[in-house]
């Protein structure tokens, strides 16, 4: 009678035995590396409508966030600037009929808003606020990057809980003096700061870790 | 047999990752939100828009797609594809003339830089105090908003000024006999309501900073004139 198995099959369990383990090994890392925040959305780079450039705005000329974005130490949301904003210095004084401003100059004469597309994103469930950050002393850069050398802006960092919770379990390397805020350049590892010892900080700080702090 | 398949699905695998790439790569592509949750949900984020009131704020392209589509299905064609250039905003701008709670400005001098005489007063409004305090949150905000054009020193020569071919108007230094002789008023004014080739700045910075940053260009006219120069 003729054999049920054919003989390759006595291979099976060593395959097994020897594939499965780096079959397994490779899903288990591979959703580790590729399904983490750090790979889905860091580096998210979208064309914007007006080729803006932060390296040449903050960067060359040295402007501060706030001149555009106003509202960050007033407001939850670190508003994008209105076209006005941009025409204080493209309406009449410089640059005033570049083809790359055209859209902004259209949008000044319709009061229509510029479709720019936005670049950082969290789930509508989970609660961020610039106000108290800055108000602790922790820079923009720690948070976005480098903006000041980059001609169109991208996501630096995962904006992924883990990694709002590394910072709030030890907030004091990310600390600075409160006027260097928006010093793109200010090093932690050079200035030896110690929040502590800060006369202007007039309570120690206390990022939340229980859910209800970003989850309300 | 088997090895020669296990090095093929190893290379297969390592090429897959090449394609799909590395963390901290650029992309344009929008973040993949593999686990969807309640990422969105039907609210509106400041700033966004809301085509609720599209056909509102862009009547005159709602009426141009409207047209296009009509006369495709005449014609028993697809409805082509606009490509949109007009957004309605979520944040509804309140209809002209509408004031809010508490926000009348109904002191002419906290408001307006002006006395009860109409004309620009030389000193503080009562509500605010001249203090060392003031003074660096002037020369903060100063730096902040009018030193890429008007330099830190108030000589006109910001770094905005002498880029990009230069500015067509060059702002004027403070240290000139006229500007010299303005009321203080006159710098709020000229922050809140613009001048000539310069903006108004009343929607970027609320009045109290105006008023501090006021105080920072008299403090650096002063330091020209006494002690100084
Ligand atoms: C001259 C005005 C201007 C200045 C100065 C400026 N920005 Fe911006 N910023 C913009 C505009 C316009 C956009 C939207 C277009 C874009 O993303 O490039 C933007 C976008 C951004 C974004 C992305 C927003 C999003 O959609 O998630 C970040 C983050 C940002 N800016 C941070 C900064 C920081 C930090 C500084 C200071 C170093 C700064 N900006 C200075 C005008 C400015
Ligand atoms: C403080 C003044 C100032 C403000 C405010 C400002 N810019 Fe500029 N911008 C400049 C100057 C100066 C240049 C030219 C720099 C150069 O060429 O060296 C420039 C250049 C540009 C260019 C390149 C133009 C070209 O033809 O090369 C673009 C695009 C631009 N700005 C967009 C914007 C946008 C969008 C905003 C508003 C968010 C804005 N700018 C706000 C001063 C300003
Ligand atoms: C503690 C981290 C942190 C710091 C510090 C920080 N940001 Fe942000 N920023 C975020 C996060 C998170 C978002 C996304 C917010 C959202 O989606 O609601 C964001 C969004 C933005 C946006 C897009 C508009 C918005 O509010 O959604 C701009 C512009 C911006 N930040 C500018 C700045 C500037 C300028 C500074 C420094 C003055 C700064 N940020 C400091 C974390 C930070
Ligand atoms: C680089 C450090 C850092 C990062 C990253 C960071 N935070 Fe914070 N956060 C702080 C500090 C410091 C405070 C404490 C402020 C205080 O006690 O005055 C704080 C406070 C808060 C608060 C309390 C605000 C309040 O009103 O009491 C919330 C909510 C919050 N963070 C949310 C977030 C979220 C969400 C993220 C991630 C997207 C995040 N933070 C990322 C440093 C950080
Ligand atoms: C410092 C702020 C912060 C705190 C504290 C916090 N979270 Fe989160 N959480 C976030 C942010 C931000 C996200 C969104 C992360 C992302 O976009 O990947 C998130 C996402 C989540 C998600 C994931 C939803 C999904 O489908 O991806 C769950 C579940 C969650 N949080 C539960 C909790 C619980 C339980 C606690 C208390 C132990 C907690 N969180 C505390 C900021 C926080
Ligand atoms: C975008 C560049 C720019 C910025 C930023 C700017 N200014 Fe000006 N400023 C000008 C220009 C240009 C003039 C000359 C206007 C003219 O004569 O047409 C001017 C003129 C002035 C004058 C003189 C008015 C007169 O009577 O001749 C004063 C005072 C002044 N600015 C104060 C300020 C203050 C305070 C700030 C900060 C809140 C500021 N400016 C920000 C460009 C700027």
């Amino acid at each position: 009678m003729p054999a049920i198995f054919p003989r390759w099959t006595n291979n099976i369990p060593l395959v097994v035995a020897l594939a499965g383990p780096v079959v397994g090994a490779g899903l288990v890392g591979g959703v580790w590396y590729f399904f983490s925040p750090k790979f889905t959305d860091v580096g998210y780079r979208p064309v914007q409508p007006v080729p803006f450039s932060h390296k040449l705005h903050a960067g060359d000329m040295g402007m501060d966030c706030r001149y555009c974005h106003n509202t960050v130490e007033r407001a939850a949301h670190a508003a994008i600037p209105a076209t006005q904003t941009c025409m204080n210095c493209h309406k009449d004084l410089v640059k005033t009929d570049s083809p790359k401003l055209k859209l902004i100059r259209d949008s000044y004469e319709s009061d229509q808003p510029v479709p720019w597309i936005r670049v950082h994103q969290l789930p509508d469930y989970a609660y961020f606020d610039h106000r108290p950050h800055l108000a602790a002393g922790v820079g923009c850069a720690s948070c976005h990057g480098r903006i000041d050398q980059m001609a169109v802006v991208q996501m630096s960092q995962p904006l992924s809980m883990g990694w709002c919770l590394d910072c709030h379990r030890d907030p004091e390397p990310n600390l600075r003096p409160l006027d260097q805020i928006t010093n793109m350049a200010w090093d932690s590892a050079l200035e030896k700061y110690d929040p502590k010892a800060d006369s202007a900080r007039v309570r120690a700080v206390n990022p939340p870790e229980h859910c209800s702090g970003c989850h309300r | 047999m088997t090895r020669v398949n296990l090095i093929h699905a190893a290379l297969l695998g390592a090429l897959g990752a090449g394609l799909v790439g590395c963390q901290g790569n650029r992309s344009d592509v929008p973040p993949v939100h593999l686990i969807q949750n309640m990422d969105f949900q039907k609210r509106f984020d400041p700033q966004e828009s809301n085509d609720f009131f599209r056909a509102r704020d862009c009547a005159d392209e709602v009426a141009a797609e409207d047209a296009a589509v009509a006369e495709a299905v005449a014609k028993g064609e697809h409805p082509p594809l606009v490509e949109r250039t007009c957004w309605a905003r979520a944040m509804r701008p309140p209809p002209f003339g509408t004031v809010a709670v508490g926000h009348l400005k109904d002191d002419d001098h906290l408001h307006r830089g002006r006395g009860t005489d109409g004309r620009l007063a030389d000193s503080l409004p009562r509500a605010i105090e001249l203090s060392e305090a003031l003074m660096k949150r002037g020369e903060q905000r100063y730096n902040i908003y009018c030193q890429p054009c008007h330099d830190y020193t108030g000589g006109g020569q910001g770094i905005a000024t002498l880029r990009g071919g230069g500015f067509k108007i060059q702002p004027p230094s403070y240290h000139i006999d006229r500007l010299r002789a303005m009321p203080l008023g006159y710098f709020y004014e000229v922050i809140t309501n613009g001048k000539g080739t310069m903006g108004s700045y009343a929607a970027q910075i609320p009045a109290e900073d105006r008023w501090a940053i006021a105080v920072w260009v008299r403090t650096l006219q002063v330091s020209r004139t006494k002690g100084g120069k």
